[in-house]
């Protein structure tokens, strides 16, 4: 393709964009956060290094799945990548661009997380109703968890002790070293398609197909009921402190507290948007109050709850944002929209 | 749940979706093949059951695993397919990669939970349209599993099209039979005869579902005059009011018909004439979900009469008739 956009915000002095064919389906950042990948529609993975970050020719396309990417997350090495596919595959992406299927399902590889830590490393991928866990190096499975049906988001607490999986009825809350193989079972009926676990480890919250969020106080299995949505909640995102939680699904940032008593009883802020259009995806910076936001005509923009300040990161792009995500340092960020347009821009630069 | 028709203009950016059911052994992946490998230059996604007892010779094929689901509106007829609202958003991944969507379904699927998938997903309604369902019927057993089997009155009930297959494994007495029955369950959708699957595609495909004018057309009048049906039974009840309709009033009356005896109203579909409006509406509806938008003006000379088909059980034809009625303009 070679549509051309002319993009304004941050990303015209900090960042470059190229427009690539397919849906972007993910995008993240390498654990050393010199890498960035986006994976496509089309299967493909484009990989941007930092050091030639604004030269968007120079990005890289891996051929990596048969059919829709659908999942990226950084290895637990410092470099590459691992990513799940329709094709029912879990593969690595290695720094030298060789791909290794680490497992093949015959189902598809919907969502893929990685938790590293100085004593323990996982990989957890989630197919159909199972989710695997495997080791640091992906080749080995350490356990398979069963679900009642189709697993529709995963999540490591910030421990890397529970991996929590949300699905038709509730969510399940599994024990990453325990000998017992039964979850916590977390209940509530209705198809949830996604989730999100607090840093402190306070709450579960899943997204539902009704277009709202349920949530679980995990010290005492308590139920929060946070709604109000005009759409389905398809990207949650906590602060790193815990406080809030971002959401999309309203032409607002829906941001609830997670201080004070709340989320319980008190009303969500909402943080500016982009002219009426529905936000599309959320992220927090990993260290600062800051979360970005994506919307459903291409507006990716850095909003800072306290002040309500606005930055824009990228005006005038195409189609729906559907992938957004900061490196571990919090100092690029990824976007994609579903036309095909990747855009990274590095924060720290001069 | 009964949300009020929704006016739409993006019909044509819609993939249509065609869905496949009917009895174990009917013939639906003989007609499936013969679909995909007839010479129509279009592509197709298909989305099978594991189950299937052949093989689909084509070249993006989708195992489906029939998760149904309930929805959280509080009714409990409102089920609707988790698995094809992911692989339905899976697929619109590649959009650029096929014309239209297949979804075949297991033998002895109720359909209800598939075309309810297509009325209550907001993301499958905002990219999808389904064409049709078109059920596949074989003649030579039908009767008999229509005695044994629930899930296959629902199928026909469900029909927009029927596909009757092995007509030549009957005689035309039989074949009579056969079609009587499958009228006095499903009065509206028309039947097609065939063999080993050899129909027609624009009998199956491109319906253009709501493009009801053709069907209604051709209701057959036997309907005004219907037998007495066990009350039990699936039936079809037709109706027709020369009076222009009230919008506001039809939607409160048809929503809270709905609401109200939508478990046993499987199917509701109508061409609409509303006061004031010169576009054609055509109103449909799985159980409680229901949906409709304008399709084009009445043709000069066309009596603009507002004809409304229910699909159910219990239903009470005077009933029926005196609400669609109110809703004439005073």
């Amino acid at each position: 393709m070679s549509e051309t956009l002319t993009l304004r915000g941050l990303i015209e002095k900090r960042g470059a964009s190229r427009v690539v064919e397919g849906h972007i389906t993910s995008c993240a950042a390498s654990r050393d956060h010199q890498r960035f990948a986006f994976t496509t529609g089309e299967g493909d993975v484009i990989v941007a290094h930092r050091s030639d970050l604004t030269d968007a020719a120079s990005w890289a396309t891996y051929a990596v799945h048969d059919g829709p990417a659908l999942s990226v997350t950084p290895d637990t090495d410092p470099h590459g990548f691992l990513t799940g596919g329709d094709d029912g595959r879990l593969c690595r992406l290695d720094m030298h661009g060789e791909i290794e299927e680490l497992g093949k399902s015959r189902r598809w590889v919907e969502h893929v997380l990685s938790y590293v830590d100085n004593k323990t490393s996982y990989i957890a991928a989630a197919m159909g109703k199972q989710v695997e866990l495997r080791d640091a190096t992906g080749r080995t499975v350490l356990k398979t968890f069963e679900h009642p049906s189709s697993v529709s988001g995963i999540t490591f607490d910030a421990k890397g002790k529970r991996l929590a999986a949300s699905h038709y009825n509730g969510a399940s809350l599994w024990y990453t070293q325990s000998k017992s193989d039964n979850p916590r079972l977390l209940e509530w009926k209705g198809s949830h398609i996604g989730i999100a676990m607090h840093p402190q480890g306070e709450a579960l919250v899943t997204a539902m197909q009704d277009n709202d969020l349920h949530g679980w106080r995990l010290s005492d299995g308590h139920n929060i009921r946070m709604s109000g949505y005009p759409t389905k909640v398809r990207s949650m995102s906590f602060s790193a402190n815990g406080k809030w939680l971002a959401t999309s699904g309203a032409d607002v940032v829906v941001m609830w507290p997670f201080f004070g008593g709340g989320p319980m009883g008190k009303p969500p802020a909402e943080l500016p948007g982009a002219g009426g259009a529905l936000c599309t995806r959320v992220a927090f910076h990993p260290e600062q109050e800051v979360v970005a936001a994506g919307f459903a005509d291409g507006t990716v923009l850095m909003i800072e709850p306290a002040t309500e300040r606005v930055l824009p990161v990228s005006l005038g792009g195409n189609g729906p944002i559907s992938a957004l995500a900061y490196s571990a340092d919090g100092c690029m960020l990824g976007f994609g929209t579903e036309e095909g347009l990747i855009g990274l821009v590095d924060l720290a630069a001069a | 749940m009964s949300d009020a028709p929704l006016p739409s203009d993006t019909q044509d950016a819609l993939v249509p979706v065609t869905v496949l059911t009917g009895f174990l052994g009917a013939g639906k992946t003989t007609l499936l093949n013969h679909i995909l490998t007839a010479e129509h230059g279009r592509k197709y996604a298909v989305v099978i059951n594991e189950y299937g007892e052949l093989g689909v010779d084509n070249d993006l094929v989708v195992d489906a695993d029939e998760e149904v689901f309930e929805m959280n509106n509080g009714c409990i007829c409102c089920t609707v397919r988790g698995d094809l609202i992911r692989i339905l958003g899976g697929l619109m991944k590649r959009r650029g990669k096929f014309d239209g969507i297949i979804i075949e379904t297991t033998g002895l699927a109720d359909p209800a939970p598939v075309a309810q998938t297509f009325f209550a997903d907001e993301d499958v309604r905002a990219k999808t349209r389904l064409d049709a369902v078109v059920t596949v019927v074989d003649a030579l057993n039908i009767l008999q599993t229509l005695k044994e089997s629930p899930e296959a009155h629902q199928q026909i009930a469900f029909a927009d099209v029927m596909i009757l297959n092995k007509t030549d494994l009957v005689d035309d007495a039989q074949l009579k039979q056969v079609e009587d029955t499958l009228r006095s369950i499903n009065a509206i959708a028309p039947i097609h005869r065939a063999q080993k699957g050899n129909v027609k595609l624009t009998d199956v495909m491109d319906r253009g579902g709501f493009d009801l004018q053709r069907v209604l057309e051709h209701m057959p009048d036997f309907l005004e005059n219907p037998e007495h049906h066990h009350e039990e039974d699936l039936s079809s009840v037709s109706l027709t009011v020369k009076t222009p309709l009230d919008a506001g009033k039809f939607q409160m009356w048809i929503g809270a018909l709905l609401q109200e005896k939508g478990a046993d109203i499987l199917r509701t579909k109508g061409i609409l004439n509303f006061e004031g409006q010169p576009d054609r509406f055509a109103f449909q509806a799985v159980h409680m979900m229901a949906d409709g938008n304008n399709i084009g003006p009445w043709k000069e000379g066309e009596p603009r009469d507002s004809r409304l088909v229910f699909i159910g059980r219990n239903l009470n034809r005077p009933q029926l008739r005196r609400g669609l009625e109110s809703c004439a303009v005073a």
